[in-house]
């Protein structure tokens, strides 16, 4: 007759014993503040693969500058003429391809178009975190990262605690973002983005789910950013693109004081 | 109006320049980066701001009338990056602008170079970043031919 109470006390512990590791461990994912990326980064260094991923570039592109650059053929060519055509390569071979035919109607988006040139509209995330100056992170308590760009002074915060997105959350341009840590790397994944035009002048919908992965040098004095894209309305394939930004302590972000809306121009795209 | 010179013809290495600004608020709808205008007069207001800075300049024509003209920059974020403050131009100063017009033709143009009275310059951050990276590609290219 003790034999049932045994193992009922047995699975009790066991069941409490769970609790509590499963209780710590999400305490530690949660509080860890694996501060490695805390701080202020800014514009790329000034070196070849720098300043070619100081806004966006991807893999494509950055093989095709290696292979001109290997080229003594090249060697008298400007690097700037080397950039824009392995720029030119990355657009055509590599995003181009991966374009649904509704997002190619309107690819590129003409200048003149863009809503934040002609309405000082902030931008969306899809293209913030691809935006040139500061990005300067911060961890806020246990549970969230906040993440401030120079552009547009724009703030977003990345909840590292799990919490769902609220169902009666509308869309909006940064999104909801949650964040891990995956080793030394931050994950972050975000929906529930309004749709919005990308950095390189693509229209992407409000089904766009972005996921950012941020790992530090091992010498601590760069960023890398290697963001995963896919929407089922404008991309026929996941879209993989990179960033790079320099450490940068002695930066500040200064706030936006003015944004001219344009008074003159014209249309760049026949 | 004083309008020293008009060259119509492309700088090659003028396109990572182009291209950031486009990028970042629309260069191109704008103004016209195939043609580089030449204007000199007296600064009456710098505006050291994002998202892009400001100056506003006095020119006085052949007539002897005083016209205002508007000079686009980067931004205070762009520009501080290279060591200018809001005091790199002072209102009353005589300075000369090089820079790109707008396709309308109106009395505004964005920004590639200034040059003081006393000849000494003040240029954007991109010539800079450029010098750097064309010394690690002389390097690259030494490596290169070494190994062969």
């Amino acid at each position: 007759m003790a034999k049932p109470s045994l193992n009922r006390a047995v699975r009790q512990l066991f069941l409490l014993v769970s609790i509590l590791l499963t209780s710590i461990t999400s305490a530690t994912e949660a509080q860890s503040p694996r501060p490695n990326l805390e701080g202020m980064w800014s514009d790329a260094p000034k070196t070849i693969l720098g300043v070619f991923c100081q806004g966006w570039c991807t893999d494509a592109g950055i093989n095709r500058l290696n292979a001109l650059l290997d080229d003594p053929a090249n060697d008298s060519r400007p690097f700037a003429e080397l950039q824009t055509e392995a720029d030119t390569y990355q657009r055509e071979k590599y995003l181009r391809p991966r374009l649904t035919d509704a997002a190619l109607k309107t690819y590129p988006l003409d200048p003149a178009d863009d809503p934040g040139f002609l309405r000082c509209e902030p931008w969306g995330l899809a293209r913030q975190i691809f935006s040139l100056h500061q990005l300067e992170i911060r961890q806020r308590g246990n549970d969230r990262i906040e993440m401030r760009y120079g552009e547009w002074d724009a703030l977003r915060t990345v909840y590292l605690d799990r919490r769902a997105r609220p169902a009666n959350q509308a869309p909006s341009p940064l999104g909801y973002s949650v964040g891990r840590w995956d080793g030394d790397t931050l994950v972050i994944e975000t929906s529930g983005l309004r749709a919005n035009i990308t950095s390189w002048r693509g229209d992407h919908s409000d089904q766009l789910r972005l996921v950012e992965r941020y790992t530090r040098a091992k010498d601590g004095a760069t960023l890398q950013l290697t963001a995963t894209m896919e929407d089922p309305w404008s991309l026929r394939e996941p879209l993989v693109v990179k960033k790079i930004w320099r450490w940068a302590p002695e930066e500040k972000i200064t706030t936006y004081e003015n944004c001219e809306r344009p008074t003159e121009f014209k249309r760049v795209k026949p | 109006m004083r309008l020293l010179r008009e060259w119509f013809f492309v700088i090659p290495t003028l396109v990572v320049c182009v291209a950031v600004a486009s990028a970042h608020h629309a260069f191109s709808p704008v103004y016209d980066d195939k043609r580089v205008i030449t204007v000199a007069g007296v600064v009456t207001q710098f505006k050291f701001m994002n998202p892009h800075a400001m100056m506003f300049m006095d020119v006085t024509d052949d007539s002897g009338k005083v016209v205002n003209w508007v000079v686009e920059f980067a931004g205070r974020l762009n520009l501080s990056g290279v060591g200018w403050t809001a005091e790199s131009i002072k209102a009353g100063e005589r300075i000369t602008v090089i820079g790109n017009p707008t396709h309308t033709g109106s009395q505004r143009m964005f920004f590639k170079k200034i040059v003081r009275a006393d000849g000494t310059e003040l240029l954007p951050a991109a010539p800079q970043r450029l010098t750097a990276v064309e010394e690690e590609r002389r390097q690259r290219a030494l490596q290169r031919n070494q190994q062969k």
